[in-house]
């Protein structure tokens, strides 16, 4: 299947790029198979999602589903961004290959990890900041 | 520029357009003159005819007789023609056959296969340069290796190996008693980008590809030097003197005759073309890119490639973000269902995962420009720094860079 040109716009023009200073929720997975890495840095509070960024090193359906969940969760409950699958994040995309349905599997690991972690989470998002500085 | 308006092919290791001279020779045989090769009666001696004038065109590109030109459909029909025909034709001689690590799939796809039923492989190491050593297949060498299959050029960086010096080697070991030993080498990169002569070399097969030579898919050749038997993979038919079963494929036979003919008559001009724009690219990206890395020997390589690893991102991001400005390109690497692929040729030259993942292949053809070489410079920085914006290992990077001793020093 090739690519569709809303995956490849994700690809070429990534949403949300990058860590924010208001950013108090952090999550990182990495696929141990293949080494992709998503970070995902989130704005909460009262229960929503107000703000999301991410970064993303590996193959392109990694970054475009990085991309494409930032899309997905801003102004959203917690409750329904943990609701999100991967039908979702596929269809947000134009679909996904399905040899590349890993990295839907991915972005969903690294928000749950943000928005359910959430002492860890904090303690990581301090310490990206630093980095970042 | 919009994005789109110019389309630049920098893939020409991946195919050629068929040039046009070759088109207008083959259109005749599709339907004017239509006959099959192995007919007694005029339609076919029509298509005989012509089936040999490429034949002779193919053989002098190589500097060969032409029956020992075997045609069929490609590269890897040649490979498997030529690993599997010996194997099979010199079985009660012995089981070892000694390749490299970066030979092209359908070589290496053979080997397995073979090793499978029962063959041992040997498979050489090729160094931070890309490059067989001879003293490594020297010492690979076994009483029952029947034979040695080493590429020309390698199709990912373009490394040329020291193929005229394992022929001499082959050759010694020959008149020393081992009477039974071949030599194969995979020329599909290596015609048309640098002189082949069959003789130099010292090879007793070679294959050859005509759509990397601006002829179209589905054609390409074995040479298969003259007292050197092969078992027919294709049988059923007595073309190609009983080696090669099945109608021959007169227009694209025809294509491949005139596409060799213009490469051996414009090799030089062709060369020192593509390696012009190719090294005015590369100081292009030199001034332009941080943190790149060459792959493979920086001379002893074909003059139309270049492959670069672009550190903190991953290659078929590149790639996606070039063809969107209209630059094709290709990478090596590929991640599927979950499980990482990356390039055997950039690992066998010692490289992490990192940069294999990050590789990408640009190969020029006779008929890009300097403009394009421009066109490419100008997007290949702003893609690279969009993919490197978004990852987390070059902010990582970034921040160690910042941290880093002689960074402090330098700012105070």
């Amino acid at each position: 299947m090739p690519y569709s040109e809303e995956f490849k716009d994700h690809v070429a023009n990534p949403r949300n790029v990058g860590n924010f200073d208001e950013a108090n929720h952090f999550g990182v997975e990495t696929n141990p198979a293949c080494g992709d890495t998503l970070k995902l840095f989130l704005k909460v509070s009262e229960g929503r999602i107000h703000r999301a960024g991410f970064l993303a090193y590996g193959c392109p359906a990694t970054i475009a589903c990085g991309s494409a969940i930032t899309e997905l969760i801003t102004n959203q409950t917690i409750e329904d961004a943990l609701a999100i699958d991967r039908q979702m994040i596929s269809a947000k995309v134009g679909g996904i290959p399905s040899r590349k349905n890993h990295a839907a599997a991915l972005a969903i690991e690294t928000l749950h990890h943000a928005l359910t972690r959430a002492d860890l989470s904090i303690r990581l998002a301090v310490e990206a900041k630093q980095l970042s500085r | 520029m919009m994005a789109g308006s110019r389309r630049v092919y920098l893939d020409h290791s991946a195919t050629t357009p068929t040039d046009p001279r070759v088109v207008e020779a083959m259109i005749p045989f599709f339907s004017e003159k239509f006959g099959n090769a192995s007919s007694v009666h005029f339609f076919g001696q029509e298509a005989r005819s012509v089936v040999e004038k490429a034949r002779r065109e193919v053989a002098s590109l190589i500097g060969a007789r032409p029956n020992e030109v075997v045609f069929l459909s490609g590269g890897t029909e040649a490979n498997n023609l030529a690993i599997r025909g010996v194997a099979e034709d010199l079985l009660t001689h012995g089981r070892h056959i000694i390749t490299s690590q970066i030979e092209h799939s359908s070589v290496r796809g053979v080997c397995d296969q073979l090793e499978a039923r029962g063959w041992q492989i040997t498979r050489l190491p090729v160094y931070e340069n890309g490059i067989v050593r001879l003293e490594d297949v020297r010492s690979a060498l076994r009483p029952d290796t029947v034979l040695i299959t080493v590429m020309l050029a390698n199709n990912e960086i373009g490394t040329i190996q020291p193929v005229s010096e394992i022929g001499a080697l082959v050759r010694e070991v020959r008149n020393s008693g081992q009477r039974h030993l071949r030599f194969h080498t995979d020329a599909v990169q290596a015609i048309g980008r640098i002189g082949v002569d069959v003789e130099s070399l010292g090879c007793d097969l070679l294959s050859i590809s005509a759509h990397k030579l601006y002829a179209p898919k589905g054609i390409g050749a074995l040479f298969v030097r003259r007292g050197v038997r092969v078992t027919p993979q294709n049988v059923g038919g007595h073309q190609e003197r009983e080696r090669r079963a099945g109608t021959e494929s007169v227009p694209s036979i025809v294509a491949f005759g005139e596409a060799a003919r213009l490469a051996r008559l414009e090799l030089d001009e062709r060369s020192a073309h593509v390696s012009k724009l190719r090294d005015e690219f590369e100081s292009g990206v030199c001034s332009r890119v941080n943190d790149i890395v060459f792959n493979g020997d920086m001379s002893k390589r074909l003059p139309h490639l270049s492959n670069i690893s672009f550190r903190f991102i991953e290659g078929e991001g590149l790639l996606i973000n070039l063809d969107m400005q209209g630059v094709a390109v290709s990478t090596g690497s590929a991640c599927s269902s979950g499980s990482l692929e990356p390039s055997p040729v950039i690992r066998a030259l010692g490289r992490n995962d990192e940069l294999a993942r990050g590789s990408i292949r640009f190969s020029f053809g006779k008929d890009n420009s300097a403009e394009d070489v421009a066109h490419v410079l100008e997007v290949l920085p702003r893609a690279v720094e969009n993919l490197r914006r978004l990852s987390p290992l070059f902010q990582q990077s970034v921040s160690d860079r910042a941290k880093s001793p002689e960074e402090i020093f330098v700012a105070s």
